[in-house]
């Protein structure tokens, strides 16, 4: 279930081929396949407690719900009224049960039934309601349960296929397919709820009249079909809808995005053109499925009145030739309802599995989904501190075969030193300093800290000693305060506010409703693009970290805060090894060395005086590339 | 919104429909008089087997044979009829919400930049999903309910009361407690279910940034972290469902106890009437039935409430959006000349909603047709202002601008589009073809059009390397493009229109300088004789204008060619002595 930890490393020049389209595919009906349901239900196992006093209080339940409308009938109706003592039709017990009432607490017999009635459906009921409230606690915990193990399995896996499958893909396999399954499960519970007043209810009815529950058996098989061939109609017209829907939402949405473009190719007739078209089918579609619906759903719930008027015309008979009581006949009316409802709740549960199971499908594909970083299996233990030295080593590398994205790269970085990697878009930078930590697999002997041959090192522990600051500032849901120690015990609240002001992010902290402690909103909208790149710094230089990676923000920000970033970059990077992917021309020429990167090749190596000295490429880029605006005045 | 606003928003909707509607509503009348028939023909039947002179088979056959009959004939005309009134009204629910959409859809396209701003897409969104899907509800499902509740209710209690009033009084009498349990618990399943929703979303919107910043939270070895706080939110959304589970449940228990009494009322008020002879055996039975029938609109009487409520909510926020005038109207009498593309602005100020600081500032300039003006200045200094004044994506707040030698604002909006032509500098692609994204704004353009315009835009080789060609598909389900590649493709889209006025706002941001070049070089062979207008941080790029305005702080601040500007102090010059110093490398 869970991905196994790989003993022999794959070569990783040679990534598994693996097929991540699986994950747009849309699946969205499908067949139940008892291996999928079994694994399914292996969730509930952990609340199989829960389980059984749900399945104990709907036997209970049901079987008192059976009873009621046999006071009634039989010891009202034909006890009471009628005073029809000739037949003897089953009551189960309750004329006798009445009658010992009536002795013991010396009331009337209808007195004593009334009370038997009001005492068995309050006990009925609050049954039924316990059956109902652990059953949704079975089912409502094992979701939780798949949920947060297919969360946790997801967040594990390695960047190699986050680069591949889109975020909003995997999003919905933890949130809209796990639901999908919790209707699917209560309405699978709920119809055992249904099912055994069912098979109570047909005994006893067997037992008043075989031949009136003979017709009425005639006409389960009739409706069960009728189901059926409604369901497989109504199937490929919801299927038609769901498409056009998502071509409704998918239309509006992409013109929404772009309405500009829009609105300024003077494509707005057009369009609205389009949307019609989709709109027009699918109101078509919708008209089509509600006449259907409604035509089945009026037809059902009428097979009751149905089945009543065939049970007054041929039962009616059998009270006159004395064959059954007439209290006992109208217990069968009663029983009808009991007996029809199961087949009803199975109609409706019908497309809710298929759809079900599409979901669990993609919820066990994900689940499956084994891809991961090869870690060393007997990882090399690490020093205390790292020095700092970096060697690159003949490194090459590629995402996928065949193409390679960093070609021979070999480069020594002192502990200590600053190195600012240049170069255009699609060069490698960003692969190189991934690489480094260590969000991909790669040859071994190609990067070394301190000596140490990274692939024989953990992850983990890996990045603990490596503060990167990407170029996006991921903020967690939380405190500003939060942000900084992300959970780490060993941050201090004082020591995450000397780590702010270090870099100067105590300003605009200090300006926020409630300080250290603000909530941030999720996307950061409430911070400038300036106050999150300082808040990314106070973040990595509170761990201290031996090495740091920078991918310099490309975003244009406003002079102040510029000069504000340089200030808190010179203190990030003092006494620390700093790999500076760099975009702004000051922190260029404050890097001890420049390495300018071309088609993931090293190309140049030095120091600005010198590279401008010699007029390669660096000389070039700096002449074309850097804006100089923002860095003016 | 109240209920009675609501209604009389929806109303002019309805009417469009109002013969299907209306009809479908008495069909549901007529359908409650056959449905609430069939008891009181049972309790015919019934009768006749009780009677106590037991009469010959036969004799009974003839008395239960009409009323079977009947009863089979109400049967089948409360079926029919019900089908018919229900997909009536349901139709008209989905036209309804149809045409609310269309109307939304052309609705949300005249809108501008200041409407956008003010609501995200993702909450247009949902009103376009969720709230026109109320309306649909309320007219197709709610309105229905309310209706075919009060003609139950009506029916139901008449026949009862010709049976016995007094029985039908003294099961009436818990009545009340079932609507006061019923609304009570609708309230609170209400609210409990918001909860979830809100829960729902929380958990949503977690997993969606936590997957967004996936990278972060792995590079900083935050993933059990993640996990924890994940867990929590699961739970809370388990517990919140639980919880909501559990009030659906208590008032399914709760409405059949109450109903309890009342059928104990039947079985010992009625027991006592028909042993003193004033009822039949058979009204005694049709009680039950007739319990039955009435039991779910006083149970639904309650949650009515809410569905109204929760209906006229979507509703406001539908007409909320459907009320919002658009920014830009076009004036009567508009004109169509040909255009050469010569511009002027004379004074013209601008300043967006709720800000003081004017972005456009009593600006005065004249571009001749067929020359190319580039326009300079720090972020925040008014350029996108400008070109976006230039297309009434916004209105100038004094002052005008003249195309032409005439207002722009004489022009039909579609007509000023077609001549002025604004690639923007954020580069958004439809999913669509490479091809179907040059020529978007006319999908009738020959295949050769689009090769020219990619070949200027530098975008051939792109196009090469595609075994597909103009054909291949991008975005989600096609092939991503790179930032440079975009805006390329961005820049095609505006080339290959030919517009007498061309305005580019720093589309090269993301180009390498040697294409830009190209690009540039491409571009004055290509409009000869057109106005173009561009944006550029760049002094190189500047310096391939015509004239160069430069802006500060939505002031113009220098004005002149690229060699008069260099003679003078001031931004520009300081700014290609930045670039220049940058080329001698630092003092």
């Amino acid at each position: 279930m869970t991905a196994k930890k790989q003993q022999s490393p794959i070569d990783p020049r040679q990534p598994a081929l693996r097929d991540h389209g699986v994950f747009d595919a849309e699946i969205s009906y499908k067949a139940p396949t008892l291996s999928e349901f079994v694994r399914l239900l292996a969730w509930a196992i952990p609340h199989r407690q829960q389980a059984l006093y749900s399945l104990i209080l709907v036997l209970f339940a049901s079987f008192l719900a059976i009873l009621l409308p046999v006071i009634v009938s039989r010891v009202i109706i034909d006890g009471l009224l009628i005073q029809d003592a000739t037949l003897t039709m089953p009551d189960l017990g309750m004329s006798s049960l009445v009658a010992s009432i009536s002795d013991r607490l010396g009331l009337s017999v209808l007195a004593s039934a009334l009370l038997l009635y009001g005492i068995l459906t309050l006990v009925c009921h609050s049954a039924y309601h316990l059956h109902r409230i652990t059953l949704a606690r079975t089912v409502m915990f094992a979701l939780r349960d798949l949920r947060l193990a297919l969360f946790s399995h997801i967040e594990r896996l390695p960047s190699t296929f986050f680069d591949k499958v889109a975020v909003g893909r995997v999003m919905t396999r933890v949130t809209n397919d796990v639901q999908a399954l919790f209707d699917m499960l209560m309405g699978i519970g709920m119809l055992i709820g249904e099912f055994v007043p069912f098979l109570i209810a047909l005994g006893l009815m067997l037992a008043i009249s075989a031949e009136l529950t003979g017709y009425l058996l005639i006409a389960i098989p009739v409706f069960a079909v009728l189901t059926y061939f409604f369901r497989m109609a109504t199937r490929i017209v919801y299927r038609q809808i769901r498409t056009s829907v998502s071509q409704l939402n998918q239309n509006l949405q992409e013109n929404l995005s772009g309405i500009q473009v829009v609105q300024l190719s003077n494509r707005e007739r057009r369009n609205l053109a389009t949307y019609q078209a989709i709109n027009d089918r699918n109101q078509r579609q919708e008209i089509t499925a509600v006449s259907m619906e409604t035509g089945y759903g009026a037809f059902m719930d009428n097979m009751v009145n149905m089945a009543l008027a065939a049970i007054l015309w041929i039962g009616g008979g059998e009270v006159i030739q004395a064959q059954i009581s007439l209290g006992s006949l109208i217990l069968f009316t009663q029983f009808v309802d009991m007996f029809i409802r199961p087949i009803r709740v199975l109609g409706q549960q019908y497309n809710v599995i298929f759809r079900a199971m599409a979901s669990a499908e993609r919820i066990f594909q994900a689940l499956d989904w084994d891809e991961q970083l090869h870690e060393p299996t007997h990882p090399l233990p690490l020093p205390p501190r790292f020095r700092g030295k970096v060697e690159f080593r003949d490194l090459s590398f590629g995402y996928e075969p065949g193409l390679p994205v960093i070609k021979h790269f070999s480069l020594t970085i002192a502990p200590g030193e600053k190195v600012a990697i240049v170069g255009p878009t699609g060069s490698g930078k960003s692969t190189l300093i991934r690489l480094l930590s260590r969000s991909y697999d790669f040859n071994r002997n190609s990067i070394f800290i301190d000596d140490l041959d990274l692939t024989d090192l953990s992850s983990d522990a890996v990045r603990d000693r490596i503060g990167v600051v990407l170029q996006d500032f991921h903020i967690f849901a939380g405190t500003v305060l939060e942000n900084i120690q992300l959970g780490d015990p060993r941050i201090s609240r004082a020591a995450a506010e000397q780590a702010a002001a270090w870099v100067n992010a105590d300003q605009f902290i200090n300006a926020l409703p409630e300080g250290f402690d603000t909530l941030l909103n999720e996307r950061g909208q409430n911070l400038s693009q300036g106050q999150r790149q300082l808040l990314a710094f106070a973040r990595v230089l509170v761990r201290d970290p031996e090495i740091l990676i920078l991918d310099e923000a490309t975003a244009s920000i406003d002079t102040e805060t510029e000069q504000t970033i340089q200030t808190a970059l010179q203190q990030l990077t003092r006494g620390r090894t700093s790999i500076l992917i760099a975009h702004r021309l000051q922190t260029i020429q404050e890097a001890d060395r420049i390495v300018v990167l071309k088609r993931g090749e090293l190309k140049e190596v030095g120091s600005h005086e010198a590279l401008m000295a010699s007029r390669g490429i660096y000389y070039t880029l700096n002449q074309l590339q850097f804006q100089t605006l923002e860095t003016l005045s | 919104m109240t209920i009675k606003s609501t209604l009389r928003r929806l109303w002019p909707y309805i009417q469009q429909h109002a013969l299907p509607f209306w009809g479908g509503m008495a069909g549901l009348l007529i359908a409650r008089l056959f449905e609430a028939a069939i008891p009181f023909l049972m309790k015919q039947g019934i009768d006749a087997l009780a009677s106590p002179d037991t009469p010959s088979l036969n004799e009974i056959s003839n008395t239960l044979g009409p009323i079977a009959l009947i009863i089979v004939l109400c049967v089948t005309a409360q079926i029919v009829v019900t089908i018919f009134s229900r997909i009536l009204i349901r139709r008209t629910g989905v036209i309804v919400a149809a045409d609310m959409r269309h109307k939304l859809y052309d609705h949300l396209q005249k809108q501008g930049p200041i409407f956008f701003a003010q609501y995200p897409v993702g909450d247009l969104m949902a009103r376009a999903i969720n709230d026109i899907t109320r309306v649909r509800e309320l007219i197709a499902g709610t309105s229905r309910t309310t209706m075919v509740l009060i003609f139950t209710a009506t029916v139901g209690l008449s026949f009862m009361t010709l049976l016995s009033w007094q029985l039908t009084l003294a099961v009436m009498l818990p009545a009340p407690l079932i609507t006061y349990f019923a609304h009570v618990y609708a309230q609170r399943i209400y609210l409990a279910s918001q909860r979830t929703q809100e829960g729902f979303a929380d958990l949503s919107t977690f997993v969606q940034q936590n997957l967004n910043g996936i990278r972060t939270v792995q590079a900083m070895a935050q993933e059990h972290r993640e996990i924890e706080k994940f867990a929590s939110r699961n739970q809370a959304f388990a517990d919140d469902n639980i919880a909501l589970f559990k009030d659906s449940s208590a008032i399914g228990a709760i409405m059949p106890v109450i109903a309890a009494i009342s059928t104990m009322i039947i079985i010992g008020y009625g027991s006592h009437l028909y042993q003193a002879g004033t009822i039949s055996l058979g009204t005694f039975t049709a009680f039950f039935s007739y319990l039955a029938l009435l039991l779910w609109p006083i149970r639904e009487a309650g949650s009515i409430v809410t569905q109204w409520q929760r209906g006229a909510s979507g509703t406001a926020r539908v007409f909320e959006i459907l009320d919002h005038p658009p920014e830009i109207v076009d004036q009567p009498n508009p004109t169509h000349p040909k255009l050469t593309g010569s511009i002027e602005f004379k004074q013209v100020s601008y300043r967006f909603p709720n800000k003081d600081q004017y972005a456009i500032e009593a600006l005065s300039f004249s571009v001749p047709a067929g020359k190319t003006l580039a326009v300079v200045g720090r972020v925040g200094s008014g350029k996108s202002t400008l070109l976006r004044l230039l297309v009434r994506m916004l209105e100038p707040e004094q002052g005008e601008i003249l195309l032409d030698q005439t207002p722009i604002r004489a022009y039909p909006l579609p007509y000023l589009r077609k001549n002025v032509c604004l690639v923007l500098q954020d580069p958004f692609l439809f999913a669509d073809s490479l091809g179907g994204n040059i020529a978007y704004d006319d999908p009738d353009r020959s295949q050769e059009a689009i090769l020219t315009s990619a070949q200027a835009a530098a975008l051939n080789s792109t196009i090469e390397a595609f075994p597909e060609g103009l054909d291949t598909v991008l975005g989600e389900r096609g092939v991503t493009l790179s930032g440079g590649q975009k805006q390329r493709a961005a820049l095609a889209r505006g080339i290959i229109r030919m517009s007498p006025l061309l305005i580019l706002d720093d589309c090269f941001s993301a180009v390498d300088t040697e294409t830009e070049e190209h690009i540039l070089t491409e571009l004055k062979l290509l409009r000869a004789g057109l106005t173009t207008l561009m944006v550029s941080n760049r002094v190189s790029t500047a310096r391939h204008a015509d004239e160069i305005l430069v802006l500060d702080e939505g002031k113009q601040v220098a004005f002149g060619t690229h060699e008069v500007l260099m003679t003078q102090q001031g931004l520009y010059r300081d700014l290609a002595h930045a670039q220049q110093m940058t080329e001698e490398g630092p003092q």
